[in-house]
């Protein structure tokens, strides 16, 4: 539990700077002004309870929820490289809201969340199955490729949409690359609701998917329902990835980072390991998009760029440990 | 397979044949006779400043891929392992595209091809073990890590141009054949002549490669520096594609597997001609699909490629997956 609180207190210290920077910094002291007795006419105070505070928020429930549902996927697939991000999210996401676009006519932020939702967790959830996730035995290389083909596939499906009525692209501009610029037009509160669903289901079943994780042959003899328990984290994962990119748009590989560094912090029980994800998950976002604000100021890099910057590195010190020709 | 290796040239021939007949002015085949000698005609219009050029810059590209993917097909023993796949191909358009922007006077093929050797250093280096030795799933899953990259840090440049670079710099990332000229077509056409005697020089060590490294290495071939030549021309073959076109996705990787299935090519230098084929023909038809689907609209052939070539990735995989080779 000490690793709990420290990464804890490594988080309240994100949102603090996530809170505190900016084009009119803010001091700790006038944050919790700011929280405690708002006021109005303080331009301090608009600048931390209603651009920035929207903003932490919208990063801590992406975070956290990119954090689990990259932990379950791994615990479900025993595989180091999954990663909701790398599995279609971002291209899921961005084909529903132009072909949604294209259909309805409109444009409006709820619209656009309530399609990314479905889109973002379909286009994972075909990756997973086309890498042979539902047999359990998803190897790196495989679940990759297949989440490189789908991804080209929708990305290109995309262009041609795109290409060819033009006012998509505008729409588009935000959801190719994830931002917490724009959360305050986001419908937060009912994707809260859906990570905690998602987090309440993980929990539930993490003792199930450890002994998954022993084989499914061994897991079934020890009384699992193997299929009951995997349909569960895919439920799960499906709930937080979709809540993930409806408040933030796609953002890539903070389930592949964080998940091993949960590992080695807090060890292998399932459950400790899906609480570090969470802290752990938001600390990065939080932390990657204030970089993001900082390195080119006045500009900003959006966060999903910052995390693939991040995470592309990382991915290829990963890949380079495993052994696939023997293991996968 | 005597009749597979025709009905590649027939392939081929029909399609650039429709490649010039069919754009927003129909044309026969008459007309195209009649334009290449001369006259003002809409025939000579069509075949000397638009479809004729961008045609033959199609059938450049799809060559110079399709023979990049079957080096490293045959090379790494393994049919995922193309240049596309393994980022050296979107690493060259970002050389490419950061060079545009920073607005350096390099010529494009020199980016591309800067970009794309370095991508397959990093790659090289990165994937090697300890003991020096390279796996090649290994090889392939760090390049899908440095193609992570460089589609990133494309991202990230994209943001920060103007509009009115932005529609520019959109090539450089996903491939596109608009308003190809003769130039363009000398260009890919004659780098891809030069790389084809260089490769014609290693064909044989190319061949000892594929029978495994001890036998090879017994009959007398240096095996590591005849790979890294073998893999340094395939990388510039690519390279050559890309600096006419941007990176125009799994030409590369569908090339050779379509050519040998079609012609049964067994050797490394049949191989790589019906590579060579099959890429020229995939190129031309997705560019003519890219160019007629949407009436009055001219596409990205990456886009078309995409398409057609991302549901071939899923079946490969499926195929390998069932073989148990993954």
């Amino acid at each position: 539990m000490r690793a709990v609180a420290g990464v804890a207190l490594v988080l309240m210290a994100a949102a603090a700077l996530t809170l505190g920077v900016g084009v009119r910094p803010a001091s700790l002291t006038e944050i919790w002004q700011a929280l405690t007795a708002f006021d109005p006419a303080d331009p301090v105070h608009v600048a931390v309870g209603s651009i920035r505070l929207p903003r932490l928020v919208a990063g801590i429930i992406a975070g956290a929820a990119l954090g689990m549902a990259g932990t379950v996927m791994q615990a479900l697939t025993r595989n180091p490289l999954a990663d909701p991000g790398l599995l279609g999210v971002n291209s899921g996401a961005a084909f529903a809201i132009v072909f949604g676009a294209l259909i309805f006519g409109r444009s409006d932020a709820g619209l656009m969340a309530a399609l990314a939702f479905p889109g973002a967790a379909l286009a994972a959830m075909a990756v997973f199955a086309l890498g042979g996730g539902l047999r359990g035995d998803a190897g790196p290389v495989r679940l990759t490729l297949s989440g490189t083909a789908i991804n080209a596939l929708l990305l290109s499906l995309v262009s041609a949409v795109v290409l060819v009525r033009g006012e998509t692209l505008e729409i588009l501009r935000f959801w190719v690359v994830g931002s917490l610029s724009q959360a305050g037009a986001r419908p937060l509160a009912a994707m809260g609701l859906a990570v905690v669903l998602g987090t309440a289901l993980a929990m539930a079943i993490a003792p199930r998917l450890e002994a998954l994780s022993l084989g499914a042959t061994l897991a079934r003899g020890l009384g699992t329902r193997v299929g009951r328990v995997q349909f569960g984290a895919l439920v799960a994962v499906t709930l937080m990835t979709g809540a993930a990119v409806a408040v933030a748009g796609p953002i890539v590989f903070v389930g592949l980072i964080v998940p091993p560094i949960a590992r080695r912090i807090g060890g292998h029980v399932l459950r400790v390991e899906l609480l570090l994800s969470a802290l752990l998950g938001a600390t990065l976002l939080l932390l990657a998009d204030t970089a993001g604000r900082l390195v080119l100021a006045p500009a900003e890099i959006r966060v999903g760029i910052m995390t693939a910057l991040i995470g592309a590195p990382v991915f290829v010190l990963i890949a380079r440990r495993l052994r696939p020709g023997a293991s996968a | 397979m005597k009749g597979g290796r025709l009905v590649l040239g027939v392939v081929l021939l029909s399609a650039v044949l429709l490649s010039l007949m069919v754009g927003q002015v129909m044309l026969t085949p008459a007309d195209l006779w009649a334009g290449l000698w001369g006259g003002t005609g809409p025939g000579a219009l069509t075949m000397r400043v638009l479809r004729g050029p961008s045609t033959l810059t199609a059938l450049g590209l799809g060559a110079v891929l399709g023979i990049s993917g079957a080096i490293f097909q045959i090379l790494l023993r393994n049919p995922l392992a193309a240049p596309d796949v393994m980022g050296f191909t979107s690493s060259a358009g970002l050389a490419v595209l950061l060079g545009v922007t920073a607005g350096v006077t390099v010529p494009m093929p020199l980016l591309s091809a800067a970009g794309g050797l370095a991508a397959a250093v990093i790659v090289a280096v990165l994937s090697m073990r300890r003991d020096g030795s390279l796996a090649t799933l290994t090889l392939i899953l760090v390049g899908i890590g440095v193609a992570f990259f460089a589609s990133a840090a494309g991202s990230f440049l994209m943001t920060r141009l103007p509009p009115e670079q932005a529609a520019e710099a959109q090539r450089w990332l996903t491939g596109s054949l608009a308003a190809r000229n003769w130039g363009h077509a000398a260009q890919v056409l004659g780098f891809g002549a030069l790389l084809s005697l260089a490769l014609a020089l290693q064909v044989r060590n190319l061949a000892l490669l594929e029978l495994g490294d001890e036998l090879a290495a017994g009959l007398g071939l240096r095996v590591d520096r005849a790979r890294r030549r073998l893999a340094a021309t395939g990388v510039l073959f690519a390279a050559a594609g890309v600096a006419v076109a941007g990176p125009v996705p799994f030409v590369a990787l569908m090339a050779a597997p379509l050519g040998a299935r079609l012609t049964g090519a067994r050797g490394p230098a049949a191989r790589i001609l019906a590579a060579a084929a099959a890429g020229a023909a995939i190129t031309v038809l997705a560019d003519l699909a890219a160019r007629s689907l949407v009436p009055g609209l001219q596409l990205p052939v990456g886009v078309m490629t995409g398409i057609f070539g991302a549901p071939y990735l899923l079946w490969l995989l499926a195929r390998e997956m069932e073989a148990g080779d993954l």
